[in-house]
């Protein structure tokens, strides 16, 4: 059985003037089961209010779906359970449930929310395989995602977006947004799905002329392959295992960094290319990089990681400065899904003379500390082998 | 002949040379008196072990092959002006 990466996206606008959003994504991964579960309320009205109803009802749906419950029981018992607005009869949130398995079996239950949309290349499909529900204000699709599929959810803060202008009398027609999408697509077939999400969001916030009459919210979810990337710092502890560690390095199918003076040395020596330095690709604080030929990225050991460690610690991925070769690094851990290190063990003595003006750290240890953020903090697959 | 004097200078960009004061050698280039700047062309290196195979001190840099250790931006500057005086270009 093929099992695809779910990569998923999300972005929310709240209404002008408000300073919380009345829409909710939740959505969490469950590895061991193989599934993820995605949720998408919407809080009736918009602010505090709207945001406090969709929270508790994306909670509610996420744990009920997560425990296995029957779907359809899980949307009666939230309906049952969410006040009823006294002047319009109507439920306080909708939402819109996906219980997606890796292998692309994907059930979908709506409530209240526009229609999702499915697409497979640049067209959107068009599904069949719904099934009727006693509660008829409920609606249950079930597919089967293909690699390169999407799903895209929508809050109704996208669909009455420009609702009222001569243009859009009544909000971006279906089809013109399904257009919107579709060429998005096909000029960018690889979009990430936070792309797509900040795209079309951003497309309904300029329909409302930047200020937003709803709160919007499009969420994407994107079936595909991984993407694998190594990062190979150090040298080997035993000088005779260098031709392993070159070999698992050509044999790599990804994006490849080298991290270490010596250890692009080894790789130059043993590929016999050029390493090619370009001495004003430093930061001031951080040494430049260099380039060899068949790797994405060239830079110096310790101190870079250090970089690294720190930066992905304590900053926030907008504000890093990409330029430096320690955000280099963070751009490519940030594109890829699985991050395999491969750590030479041997020490640097050189590095452990106390008369250094500055503490380099044992590279292990440093790398130890970038897997375990990139695992909790970027949720992340992260793979590390010793050589 | 003199035209065609230029000075390669090659700065080391390992770690030890870095932290030992290599992190400023970039800059030589804005730091150069008119009169060697268009003589001088700045280039990095892979550390090549002086760090640990010599008793000499980083940061190292290569003029145009000559090793020089404990290298500053002034101390490199002096260098080349020196061999422009002594005419001792190699």
């Amino acid at each position: 059985m093929n099992n695809y990466f779910i990569e998923i996206g999300n972005k929310s606008i709240q209404k002008n003037g408000q300073q919380v959003c009345g829409d909710v994504f939740m959505s969490r991964k469950l590895q061991e089961e193989g599934r993820s579960v995605a949720v998408l309320s919407d809080g009736l009205g918009s602010g505090i209010k709207a945001n406090v109803l969709a929270t508790m009802t994306a909670s509610m749906a996420m744990n009920f779906t997560v425990e296995n419950q029957p779907i359809e029981r899980s949307a009666q018992s939230i309906r049952n359970t969410l006040p009823v607005d006294n002047d319009r009869k109507i439920n306080y949130a909708t939402f819109t449930i996906l219980d997606i398995e890796y292998d692309g079996e994907t059930t979908i239950l709506e409530y209240g929310n526009p229609q999702f949309l499915v697409f497979r290349a640049i067209n959107s499909l068009e599904l069949k395989d719904i099934k009727e529900s006693t509660d008829s204000e409920l609606r249950i699709s079930h597919f089967k995602a293909q690699k390169e599929d999407r799903i895209i959810l929508f809050s109704d803060g996208v669909s009455q977006s420009g609702m009222g202008r001569a243009d859009m009398p009544f909000g971006w027609d279906w089809d013109d947004l399904k257009e919107f999408i579709s060429k998005k697509l096909e000029s960018d077939p690889q979009i990430s799905a936070q792309k797509l999400s900040d795209i079309i969001v951003n497309r309904a916030y300029l329909n409302d002329s930047l200020k937003a009459k709803d709160d919007i919210t499009c969420s994407v979810i994107y079936f595909r392959d991984p993407r694998n990337m190594i990062i190979c710092t150090g040298p080997p502890y035993k000088m005779d295992r260098d031709k392993s560690m070159i070999k698992i390095l050509e044999d790599f199918n990804g994006a490849k960094i080298i991290c270490g003076g010596t250890t692009a040395q080894i790789v130059s020596r043993e590929l016999d290319r050029e390493i090619e330095v370009d001495i004003f690709s430093g930061d001031g604080d951080l040494p430049p990089v260099s380039e060899i030929e068949g790797f994405d990225l060239v830079t110096e050991g310790i101190l870079t990681l250090g970089r690294v460690s720190d930066w992905l610690e304590n900053r926030s991925t907008d504000s890093i400065n990409y330029k430096s070769p320690a955000g280099k690094i963070i751009k490519l851990f940030l594109k890829n899904d699985i991050i395999n290190f491969l750590v030479g063990t041997k020490i640097n003595e050189a590095h452990q003379d106390p008369a250094l003006p500055v503490e380099l750290e044992i590279r292990r240890n440093v790398v130890k500390k970038i897997a375990k953020i990139l695992d909790e903090k970027y949720l992340k697959e992260v793979h590390i082998q010793y050589i | 002949m003199t035209e065609e004097k230029i000075y390669k200078v090659q700065i080391c960009t390992g770690t030890l040379c870095h932290v030992m004061g290599g992190a400023e050698l970039p800059a030589l280039e804005d730091h150069l008196p008119e009169e060697i700047k268009s003589k001088v062309k700045v280039k990095g290196m892979v550390c090549a072990n002086y760090c640990t195979e010599t008793n000499l001190k980083p940061p190292f840099v290569l003029i145009n092959g000559e090793l020089m250790s404990e290298a500053s931006i002034d101390k490199i500057i002096h260098y080349i002006q020196n061999c422009e005086k002594n005419d001792t270009f190699k």
